[in-house]
């Protein structure tokens, strides 16, 4: 019964399907949360931002992944009219699933907490001297920020940037409780299918193993290879 | 000490699991009866608001079968798509969850005699389901790990179901309208209708797309403990104990009535 | 759309959000959250402990097993962990783990598997001197590290020890997956229930995490601060 006799072809493309669906809900949210994160690190460098970036980040750094899936996926339709709630979930031409919306936006907002933090720790980890130095060079201010200071700052938060990719692609299994067809939502479907727990477990927990050796592979090879002044 | 242990794991797993002793003995020396019944499916299980107790028409059966054993019945909450692994990794004896007999669950676990049986149907928006062929451009939600899930495949290919840890959430995502429909049994799907707040918005279309029936699951090869199973189920039916636990979710006074057209040792639901 | 407001609904359910059945049935709620939270915090700062001193002694072969093994046990998601520890344990090992200790066995797990590290960076931490001084006086290599280097290194580990305290709170959510009754899942119960105001009820769920992370953040910073500084 758990004796090892491999997956069939099909439940092996439906577990393949899953691992797409990971790897494409993680690149997505990485990228759209490093956006969101770099610009609340930006506020929180203003008087009137940094209430807002520390609000931000305390609210979604401080509450389960898993609840604040379940409230934009279950609670916060809900809330909205009823017009734009049948426009939401008819299909239209390019318009995602409300499973893909919500999990999207869900692992999107709470990722952006934890970059907005690196970014703003790399930030501060510039010396003050180098402004002043990039200033007095006659350097607009734009220009300093954009050509001295920032490239140092995302020296500093590059590992904790990548670990934080890292946690993206874990984090996206949770997705799987609001209908996501990720990597464990596909194998826990052949789990049932086919019986075979081991497998279809075995399958997912190495599929995730191999997108973090991924990632830390990218990122040693990135830093060896990138020139010795932005080391 | 990693590959030591990754031997460890695929030796014990390639080794057939050995029945070691009878479970039917076993349960009856530890004086304990390990049930997995689910928390979320009125009115099969569920918790109850004022007790916080499982309760429901399996735990019934459940609570039948520990007393004719003479033990205590102990109650592990599951959803569907825990039901068989629960079973694997000896968490429980038995499983009494809404539990359809498949040929393809009998090859990995034993089951007893139907004891309940309904047909697979669907609850909708009023309006938005009326014959079968519509199923395929709809959304429609079902449970993990379920029979509702293949039959939909298999029948309707081209239906986009999207699947959820447990009915309620897949109700949920009926009331938000991100799924048009949910696919169950229908005497489940007729509790869920009776319990809406706003049911007069929704309805159970006419037409069921397959029949299942209902038993207890047993782990593979414990046909001493089916045999007890059986009997127990035969002799509540004979003695008018399934009626009343039948009579008590299903009744005319209860919020979801329905006819009872099987009893336990037919070998199909009658027509109605 | 109903009498009953969402303040009534969280009213009427607010024991069963708090502490569950309990004391007349198991223990649920905000209270099974703490008390899993709390357990898997013990078990991995001990364990993590261990394991970051092993690191730092550790050489050749064993130590790239032990590294092997972190870096696994940091790969993969909670969420597959606990259906490792609580359905397929049983079925490799023969051995059985409730629900309750399986979730909290595979948070322990992982939760060590990051402290290890920093652990281990706060003994590394401490400059050579400090080694070779403590050594010429006469204390035993055990000693010294005991006595010299984790005082201070504990220090420095205070930050991701908290951190990792909050992530403990945040992933027993992860526990509704096999069925324990936390927090989050029965706010998701209750929820499923009642049918109406769902984000309410999540919300009130997610004040209620939020005062709990908070809290701890701010009580470890304190301690930390205080215990240093006298």
């Amino acid at each position: 019964m758990t004796a090892i006799a491999w997956l069939d072809r099909p439940y092996l493309l439906l577990l393949g399907h899953g691992l797409a669906v990971t790897i494409v809900l993680a690149a997505v949210c990485v990228t759209l949360a490093l956006a969101l994160g770099f610009a609340l690190a930006l506020a929180g460098r203003h008087r009137w931002g940094l209430p807002l970036t520390h609000a931000y980040t305390a609210a979604f750094r401080n509450t389960p992944l898993l609840l604040q899936l379940f409230f934009w996926y279950f609670g916060a339709m809900a809330l909205l009219p009823e017009a734009a709630r049948v426009w939401l979930n008819s299909p239209h031409a390019l318009w995602p699933t409300p499973e893909t919306l919500a999990a999207t936006l869900g692992l999107t907002l709470y990722t952006a907490a934890y970059f907005a933090e690196d970014i703003r720790a790399g930030l501060r980890g510039v010396p003050a001297g180098q402004w002043e130095a990039a200033l007095a060079i006659g350097l607009r201010p734009a220009q300093a920020f954009r050509f001295v200071v920032l490239p140092q700052a995302l020296r500093i938060s590059a590992p904790a940037l990548i670990g934080q990719i890292m946690n993206a692609v874990k984090n996206s299994s949770l997705t799987m409780a609001i209908g996501m067809a990720e990597l464990s939502y596909t194998s826990r479907q052949v789990e049932s299918a086919t019986f075979k727990t081991f497998q279809a477990f075995g399958f997912a927990t190495l599929g995730y193993v191999l997108l973090i050796v991924l990632i830390e592979t990218g990122w040693q090879i990135w830093r060896r290879q990138r020139p010795v002044w932005t080391r | 000490m990693k590959t030591t242990l990754l031997a460890a794991l695929l030796a014990t797993a390639l080794i057939p699991a050995i029945a070691m002793a009878d479970r039917l003995d076993d349960i009856k020396k530890a004086g304990v009866l390990r049930v997995a019944a689910f928390d979320g499916n009125p009115p099969f299980g569920f918790v109850d608001e004022k007790t916080h107790k499982i309760v429901g028409l399996d735990v019934d059966y459940a609570n039948e079968v520990a007393k004719r054993l003479g033990v205590k019945l102990e109650i592990t909450p599951t959803n569907p798509a825990n039901r068989i692994p629960l079973l694997a990794a000896n968490k429980v004896d038995l499983v009494f969850a809404n539990f359809t007999i498949t040929d393809e669950r009998a090859k990995v676990i034993d089951f007893s005699v139907p004891y309940f049986a309904s047909g697979q149907q669907f609850l909708a928006k009023k309006g938005t389901l009326k014959n079968p062929q519509q199923i395929t451009s709809l959304r429609v939600g079902a449970d993990k790990g379920t029979t509702m899930e293949a039959t939909l495949r298999q029948k309707y290919p081209s239906a986009q179901v999207v699947l959820f840890d447990d009915t309620p959430f897949a109700l949920a995502a009926l009331r938000n309208g991100n799924v048009q429909a949910i696919t169950q049994d229908g005497s489940k799907l007729v509790a869920i209708l009776g319990a809406l707040p706003d049911k007069d918005k929704y309805e159970i279309p006419p037409f069921s797309i397959s029949e299942e029936l209902e038993g207890v699951g047993v782990p593979k090869g414990e046909t001493r403990l089916v045999a007890f199973l059986n009997d127990t189920l035969h002799d509540l039916e004979k003695t008018g104990s399934a009626q009343t636990i039948y009579d008590r979710w299903f009744g005319p006074t209860t919020k979801a009535p329905l006819p009872r057209l099987f009893k336990i040792g037919d070998a199909h639901i009658r027509a109605e | 759309m109903d009498a009953l407001s969402s303040w009534d609904v969280i009213k009427n359910n607010l024991p069963w959000l708090l502490w569950g059945a309990w004391p007349d049935g198991p223990l649920g709620g905000l209270a099974l959250t703490v008390v899993l939270a709390a357990g898997s915090a013990l078990g991995s700062a001990v364990l993590g402990l261990a394991l970051g001193i092993l690191l730092a002694v550790l050489r050749g072969v064993p130590r790239h097993a032990l590294l092997g093994t972190l870096a696994f046990l940091r790969a993969i998601p909670v969420l597959m962990l606990i259906f490792w520890v609580y359905f397929l344990l049983p079925i490799c090992l023969h051995i059985d783990v409730p629900g309750v200790w399986s979730v909290m066995c595979a948070l322990t797990l992982i939760s060590a598997a990051y402290l290890a590290h920093a652990v281990y960076a706060g003994i590394e931490g401490i400059s050579k001197g400090q080694w070779e001084a403590a050594l010429a006086t006469g204390l035993t290599h055990w000693q010294t590290l005991r006595l010299v280097i984790l005082p201070q290194a504990l220090r420095m580990m205070a930050p991701s020890f908290i951190n990792q305290w909050v992530t403990l709170i945040k992933d027993t959510s992860l526990a509704y997956i096999v069925g324990v009754g936390e927090l989050a899942m029965v706010t998701a119960q209750v929820s499923n229930r009642v049918m109406i105001y769902p984000a309410q009820l999540f919300l009130f769920a997610g004040v209620l995490y939020f005062a709990l992370c908070q809290g701890v953040t701010w009580a470890g910073n304190r301690v930390a601060k205080t215990a240093w500084q006298s």
